[in-house]
């Protein structure tokens, strides 16, 4: 090579260096990305440990980023480890895998295709479990004020104020309707609802079984209750056993008048429907929570000419019930029939204590919905 | 004791199922877990057992005094004790132990759910459309001013509800979904609270041993 | 007896013939009805096509055979849809009788799709794609339990695999790796996944009803409680016609083969309150 062809071939090269580095400066001042700043990190509030949150200010070039990644550091080591990455627009993030009482930092890096920057390291932070969670303080202060409103009020019952509670015409109809069952020789039936025993409409159920019974073995008349529950099969047997005991008849109860069918919502249906037809009862209770197979019981048991008396707190089946009943409890009244039928004070106290629960709510409501249309409603601005 | 006892267990887990929602620590959150996962579900299973043996036993006892149609409860036995088998031994999709098919005739667990479980379920619930129809034709009448704005309601959310109505007139199913979602939902609403307050009285009155009625009595 | 007379007492046997009528001759002889979808549907079909790659969606089969019909269709329709993106999809029931309803469902959308796949990238692969928890006794169990650890609900899936070491459950945890969780039912489990999943542990929630439980699930719509919702078998209809109409996926779409025996019945319903209501006007005034 000659010295002319080495000088150009240096000058080639350096123009081509040139160019490249030209280019390079243009492209990182179009894509140059800021990395996130005051990058922060604290014990995750409100949850059982093991989990660190990171908050920081966002990026100014957001706009153009593909994310951020959640880079952690474990005090004492030097190993560096990626966490999580979230997508752009974001200002925190949770590290759900942290260990208790360790001390960790961490470093938040803007990614835009192949480059990253990477903000300053946050403080070191420990995770903890919390004893109270502080969200749920209100559902504490309530919890607390109805259960004083209850109390209350059967404090007062017990020292015999009158307390009362209005007529519910289903559950005054209870006697007459066991009456009519002894007087035409044909069994009662009982449908305890579909739920289990932790819903509070089955409980009620049980309740009203208890009272229904009672009558039902003072009058001598036969029960049948179809169950869907295990657990609720052997707890309403008990109950009618018990039941049958305090009306001073433990001798006329037939443990096999309360009995398991099936767990599967319509052949349960079906198989209550062929009570109905073969047995003829005449009368049906169905007391607690129903689902679609409401109307198909009871229209059935309207075809065979019984008398009819249901609650339930299920909403969509109420208008089923309503149309082929003789007697709906509504909601509620459900929960206050065992009050109602037992005529215990402790438990009309408890009733009213929940009305006036119900009354502090309703207030609250009309409160602060006033309160929420007087500051958000645009046409207040034009005055 | 026969009441104590009882009343004293109610009062124990009653506070301790509320105690998970208020404190996120673990040693609660894992006891409780542990109760759900491991005593519920022995529970649950037990429960079952009962369940059986319950319907076993009411209707061996009617085929035994020979009651009226003690016939159809040799049906129920005999199908109760073939299911169980196929599905104990048969496998899913019959690739168990025990051959679940003749030739072409397969009889393992999920063909006999398929095709006799599944049509006889949804022929009980298709009886509801009867049963509505004839319902709604005996009772919906223009009686009073609420009843006939209950009418016209009634007949915006139906027609609203089927896709022909999108075609000759395209606003109703909108609001046949307004009717849904804001005048239903507030009456819900409504219901929703005395409901929840409710069963949160009967709950205190439970735990607190005041409604003693599914022990069987109140003293 | 008058006509008016006889209008208002016609014999209930008289008008379950009509209805069965009614319901049977669209489906011998069927007209074809596009459903127009509504906004709750389609906010749930959006929140699908919107799951992340590292989240699952989880498909609560929570209906039994009775209601089968019903809400059956919309199964296969969330199942197309999530396979159709490649989403991982989660799948048990919180009924005993609804595993053989999920198990049926996915045996056919998988051979649906896998039929025609070409890669294995393609096909719908169980632990991959999709895994079958299966069942686990006492509703709240597995509601609350999957909060903490999915595995640990569901220590082996519905075929007796381990589920922890199944490739999908690697990233799928807990309620923090679910990206929305659909309770297909035709009773209340829907509203124990608000109470539980939702409250507790902020799971986006997506319904799918029976129209007869659909009313109980509209406050939450309102309250955003719930993401999105399918009621009764026009909801599953209009999901089928997104999943038809964006995606391209054909199949059997059973909602909407009856959407034509749905109309016909309910303005079979609407004439029969009508005649009623003609014949009671009437006799009141000749009463007056």
């Amino acid at each position: 090579m000659t010295m002319i062809e080495k000088l150009k071939d240096f000058k080639i090269k350096r123009l081509l260096f040139n160019f490249l580095i030209f280019n390079l400066l243009i492209l990182t001042s179009i894509y140059a990305i800021e990395p996130p700043a005051n990058v922060v990190a604290k014990d995750n509030p409100n949850d059982g440990g093991g989990s660190i949150l990171i908050q920081w200010r966002i990026s100014p070039s957001d706009s153009i980023l593909d994310g951020y990644r959640i880079l952690r550091q474990q005090q004492g080591s030097t190993e560096i480890s990626e966490v999580g990455f979230i997508g752009r627009g974001r200002i925190s993030f949770t590290d759900e895998g942290t260990t208790d009482k360790m001390k960790y930092t961490y470093q938040v890096v803007a990614v835009k295709d192949t480059s990253e920057v990477a903000s300053a390291w946050s403080n070191p932070a420990t995770s903890k479990p919390q004893w109270f969670d502080t969200n749920r303080i209100s559902v504490v202060v309530f919890t607390i004020l109805f259960t004083f409103l209850i109390i209350y009020f059967i404090e007062r019952a017990k020292k015999g104020t009158n307390l009362f509670v209005r007529k519910i015409p289903g559950l005054a109809a209870v006697d007459e309707a066991v009456g009519r069952a002894t007087e035409m020789g044909k069994p009662i039936l009982y449908v305890p609802g579909l739920t289990g025993i932790s819903d509070v409409a089955t409980i009620a159920a049980m309740n009203i079984l208890g009272e229904v019974a009672k009558k039902i073995a003072q009058y001598d008349s036969r029960l049948i209750v179809p169950n869907t529950d295990p657990i609720v099969f052997t707890v309403a047997r008990e109950v009618v056993k018990e039941a049958y005991i305090q009306a001073g008849r433990p001798d006329a109860f037939k443990p096999d008048s309360v009995y398991f069918v099936t767990d599967s919502q319509f052949a349960y249906a079906a198989a209550v429907d062929g009570i109905m037809t073969r047995e003829q009862p005449a009368t049906n209770f169905f007391m607690g929570y129903f689902y679609a197979e409401a109307l198909i019981l009871a229209e059935t048991g309207a075809s065979t000419g019984a008398v009819q008396i249901a609650g339930t707190d299920a909403v969509t089946q109420l208008p089923f019930f309503i149309t082929s009943c003789d007697y709906t409890l509504l909601g509620e009244e459900l929960y206050a029939a065992s009050a109602y039928l037992s005529r215990e004070p402790l438990l009309l106290g408890g009733l009213i204590g929940q009305d006036w629960g119900k009354a502090v709510i309703v207030v609250i409501l009309v409160v602060l919905t006033v309160i929420g249309l007087l500051t958000n409603l645009q046409v207040l601005k034009l005055f | 004791m026969k009441v104590r006892l009882p009343l004293l267990l109610v009062l124990i887990t009653g506070i301790f199922g509320a105690l998970p929602f208020l404190i996120p620590h673990h040693v609660i959150q894992t006891a409780d877990n542990e109760f759900r996962n491991s005593v519920l579900v022995i529970i649950g299973a037990f429960s079952l057992v009962l369940g059986v043996g319950s319907i076993i036993r009411h209707h061996m006892d009617k085929v035994r005094r020979k009651r009226e149609h003690w016939g159809y409860s040799w049906v129920l036995l005999i199908s109760l004790l073939i299911t169980s088998i196929i599905g104990l031994f048969g496998g899913i999709d019959g690739n168990g132990s025990l051959p679940t098919h003749i030739g072409n005739f397969h009889f393992d667990i999920q063909t006999i759910f398929i095709r006799m479980e599944v049509p006889l379920g949804a022929t009980m619930f298709s009886i509801l459309a009867f049963f509505m129809s004839s319902a709604a034709y005996r009772s919906f009448k223009a009686r009073s001013f609420e009843a006939t704005l209950l009418l016209l309601t009634a007949f915006i959310v139906m027609f609203g509800s089927v896709p022909l109505s999108a075609y000759l007139i395209p606003k109703l199913p909108h609001f046949a979904e307004w009717i849904l979602t804001v005048p239903s939902t507030a009456a819900k609403r409504g219901m929703g609270f005395g409901i929840a307050l409710g069963g949160l009285a009967t709950s205190l009155k439970i735990i607190l041993g005041i409604e003693r009625g599914w022990l069987g009595g109140t003293k | 007896m008058s006509i008016w007379e006889k209008l208002t007492k016609i014999d209930r046997r008289y008008i379950y013939l009509m209805l069965l009528l009614v319901v049977m001759i669209p489906i011998i002889v069927p007209f074809k009805l596009h459903p127009k979808p509504m906004p709750p549907v389609e906010n749930l079909f959006n929140a699908i096509d919107a799951i992340p790659p590292e989240k699952a969606l989880v498909i609560s089969v929570d209906y039994s055979p009775d209601t089968e019909p019903e809400l059956h269709p919309m199964t296969y329709a969330l199942l197309r849809h999530a396979f159709a993106r490649h989403k991982k999809v989660g799948i048990l029931c919180i009924s005993l009788l609804g595993l053989g309803l999920a198990q049926d469902a996915l045996s056919t959308v998988t051979n649906e799709f896998n039929s025609v796949a070409t890669t294995h990238a393609d096909s719908i692969i169980n632990g991959r794609d999709y895994v079958f928890w299966g069942w686990q006794t006492m509703p709240l169990v597995p509601i609350l339990g999957m909060g903490e650890n999915i595995a640990k609900v569901f220590p082996v899936d519905y075929y007796g695999n381990k589920t922890d070491t199944l490739p999908m459950m690697k990233k799928i945890k807990n309620y923090n790796n679910v990206a929305l969780l659909v309770s297909i039912a035709g009773g209340e489990s829907p509203f124990w996944y608000i109470t539980y999943a939702q409250t507790s542990f902020g799971v986006r929630i997506g319904v799918g009803s029976t129209a007869v439980m659909a009313t109980d699930f509209y406050p939450y719509i309102n309250s955003g409680q719930v993401t999105g919702m399918m009621s009764g078998m026009k909801g599953g209809a209009e999901y089928e016609e997104l999943v038809l109409t964006k995606l391209g996926i054909k199949g059997r779409r059973k909602a909407t083969e009856a959407m034509s025996s749905q109309t016909a019945a309910h303005l079979w319903i609407m004439l029969t309150i009508v005649l009623g209501n003609i014949g009671y006007f009437a006799l009141r005034r000749r009463k007056k």
